[in-house]
């Protein structure tokens, strides 16, 4: 089970850090130095990857930053990048680290210990201190990484204005074979685990905001949460948000028995759907103040729908999902359903 | 408003396992004509079967012929029942409601008469709520109840009562008494179906099947032993009873045999990608409404009243029974008719059919909205 303690520590953190200001500022600047300082000055960033610490700490971690937008590379330093450097024996570090998530346009190869060719949507690229990729080379998987320095960067980013730089590579990189299980199949399920629980977090702090805010704007001489039109929104948003919460607790608990990968496929599938559904019904409920700059609704809402199409959209979870619980046949599909990975194959 | 995570301990695991045993066996796909959901057949001898086994009354007290066991308990052998399509309508409504709603309101002599029948998936019963005018608006309704010598007068009507043309006995919300404040001087009456003075009057549903009807009381006359909990407490009542009636797998299962029998007998090999994509959509919506679904039978195991919780669960997993059906008729190309010999298409004509009363019964969408955002007030 999560660690209360860990989650109310990282809850203080970056509900100090993660003002209003301060995500605007991140999103002009491309980083956010004081944001990341507290939260790595108390570990958040490799919970899972300390001693005592786990995986579902970690995710319970990445649900509180993606409740208050935190605009730092939390998923790809610890979960994802620190994990590859993890199981491969290389040296961790301190700074903060990028994953190439691993589009298919990339051209990322390793020849010997050097690695070149062009990987795009890295997040924070510029900002990191290393980056990692997981590059398949005649028929296996190694785990390269390189000084963030060494590396050309185009800035790119996304529907948030969070970094997703454009990386060119042509330089000698520390290079070690990736373990049995570590490839581009097991990154893409842990990937999408991370934009689970960040959507997660995203979706819960959207319906407290659309509640809280239709409870005080008056029209009409009332709070115009409580029209019946109003209301439906806000409880659209709740079911969204309690719906992806459940699958989230469900995926994070499924992943850190084993790859929980029917429990993954369905929560961001879930998620993604929950990135339209509860989002324009939170605009809706909002009106006009909803689309400005100056209010927070936009922090979570890009976040939605920028995360959404990171590892895996709705069309590629739902065939991937729908294919393997196809396989089970007639008489397995409820089985499948109740039993999620245990019992079928996605 | 709050959905703890939950998962079935080994104990509740090899519940499940002996209940889809139980079917394989008793109930082999082929030899019974599968129905949707708490919508299907009723069949008094397999509900004896079943409670022969202990999964009828199986939440309520031992001592009364119950099992002692949870919320959760039930939720699992229900589940599996619902979606093998088995013929549950005998013993659904007082399984799932009455029974419960008896063993806390009742009397001693109450529970000692009405549960073990209940327990045993003999005694049936129907649910005597609406009214012609009061609908959503239950606490306006005007059937009434008057004080005599020994018990009470039933005078009024009642709606959309399933299966009073053969259930035993419905709980009649009455009005007993004018108060200030409507919701006061209601009470709750067990009624026999069989009374003088009730008349029972069907009304076809839309689909052709007969088993819809209005109660007609009149000076029907209730003893005072047979007034559930007590006098004026009706309304706080009937409300835990729609507790009952809200947030369980029926919620989110009616058209669950559309798609397994679409799979049957209309995948193609390979499937196709809209098929594919649709059938990864809906396993990932049961799963987690199943999760949301369970979380709240383990509040009701926590004496908890988790009733904001079960309107938000049952507004969205009835859209979705709906949606998910919808979601079928588009990747098939066929003119849906009941008389089909195939049962999938037999399945998808009934569902087409009954779909809009998913999200009427047990409480409209839209009181259940209203319900879900007084509970999410700040």
């Amino acid at each position: 089970m999560t660690d209360p303690l860990l989650v109310e520590a990282a809850e203080r953190v970056f509900a100090d850090t993660c003002t209003h200001d301060a995500i605007q500022a991140a999103e002009q600047e491309g980083w956010a130095a004081g944001i990341w300082a507290r939260a790595a000055d108390v570990g958040l960033p490799w919970i899972a990857l300390e001693q005592g610490g786990s995986l579902v700490d970690a995710l319970a971690v990445l649900r509180v930053a993606g409740r208050h937008a935190a605009p730092i590379p939390l998923a790809e330093t610890g979960v994802l990048a620190g994990w590859l450097l993890f199981e491969s024996g290389l040296r961790v570090g301190e700074g903060p680290l990028t994953v190439v998530p691993g589009r298919p346009e990339d051209t990322v190869r390793i020849v010997g210990d050097r690695i070149s060719g062009t990987a795009h949507r890295v997040p924070w690229a510029r900002a990191a201190e290393r980056v990692v990729a997981l590059v398949e080379t005649a028929g296996t998987w190694k785990i390269a990484v390189v000084p963030g320095a060494d590396v050309a960067i185009e800035t790119r980013s996304n529907l948030a204005g969070e970094p997703r730089d454009t990386v060119t590579f042509d330089v000698p990189a520390q290079v070690a074979p990736a373990p049995p299980g570590v490839d581009a199949a097991a990154l893409l399920y842990r990937g999408a685990l991370t934009r689970v629980m960040l959507m997660a977090g995203a979706l819960e702090r959207m319906s407290r905001l659309t509640i809280d805010y239709t409870n005080e704007r008056v029209q009409f001489g009332r709070p115009v949460g409580r029209f019946q039109a109003v209301q439906q929104h806000l409880v659209q948003g709740a079911q969204e948000a309690v719906l992806v919460g459940i699958a989230a607790d469900g995926a994070a608990r499924a992943a850190s028995r084993g790859q929980g990968r029917f429990e993954v496929a369905a929560a961001k599938l879930l998620a993604n759907r929950a990135a339209y559904t509860a989002t324009r019904a939170a605009h809706q409920a909002h009106g006009a103040m909803g689309m400005t700059q100056e209010y927070a609704l936009h922090h979570l809402s890009r976040r939605l729908w920028a995360w959404r199409s990171e590892y895996g959209d709705d069309l590629f979870w739902s065939v991937r999902l729908g294919d393997a619980v196809a396989r089970a046949g007639p008489d397995g599909l409820y089985p499948a359903i109740t039993g999620g990975s245990a019992v079928v194959d996605v | 408003m709050r959905f703890e995570p939950t998962e079935l301990t080994d104990a509740e695991l090899a519940l499940q396992e002996e209940v889809r045993e139980f079917l394989a066996t008793e109930l082999p796909r082929g030899t019974f004509r599968p129905g949707l959901g708490m919508g299907a057949d009723r069949d008094p001898t397999f509900s004896r079967k079943l409670a022969a086994r202990g999964w009828v009354g199986m939440a309520l007290p031992r001592r009364y012929g119950g099992g002692d066991r949870t919320a959760v308990e039930r939720f699992v052998v229900v589940e599996e029942l619902l979606r093998w399509g088995a013929p549950v309508g005998h013993h659904w409504v007082a399984d799932r409601q009455t029974g419960p709603v008896i063993n806390r309101f009742g009397t001693e002599a109450q529970k000692e008469r009405f549960l073990p029948p209940i327990c045993a998936g003999e005694l049936s019963f129907s649910i005597g709520m609406s009214e012609p005018d009061s609908g959503s608006d239950l606490a306006s309704l005007k059937t009434r109840a008057t004080r005599v010598e020994g018990g009470w007068l039933l005078n009024g009507t009642k709606v959309w009562t399933s299966g009073a043309h053969v259930n035993d006995w419905f709980i009649v919300l009455a009005r007993t008494s004018d108060e200030a404040d409507r919701h006061e001087g209601l009470s709750q009456l067990l009624v026999n179906l069989r009374s003088s003075g009730l008349r029972v009057n069907p009304i076809p549903f839309l689909d052709g099947t007969a088993h819809f009807n209005e109660v007609v009381l009149t000076d029907v006359f209730v003893p005072d032993e047979l007034v559930l909990g007590q006098v004026g407490m009706g309304w706080a009542q009937n409300t835990s009873e729609l507790a009952y009636e809200r947030g369980g797998p029926e919620r989110w299962l009616s058209t669950y045999l559309v798609v397994e029998y679409f799979v049957r007998e209309h995948a193609g090999d390979p499937m196709g990608e809209r098929a594919e994509a649709l059938l990864g959509e809906a396993a990932a919506q049961w799963w987690a409404l199943r999760q949301l679904s369970l979380s709240v039978a383990r509040q009701i195991d926590r004496s908890e009243s988790p009733a904001a919780e079960s309107a938000l669960v049952k507004e969205m997993g009835t859209r979705f029974e709906q949606d998910v059906l919808n979601g079928v008729r588009r990747l098939v190309d066929l003119e849906p008719s009941l008389e089909s010999t195939s049962t999938f298409e037999r399945l998808l004509s009934s569902a087409t059919l009954t779909a809009p009363s998913f999200t009427i019964r047990g409480g409209t969408s839209e009181i259940l909205r209203s319900v879900a955002a007084r509970g999410l007030r700040p």
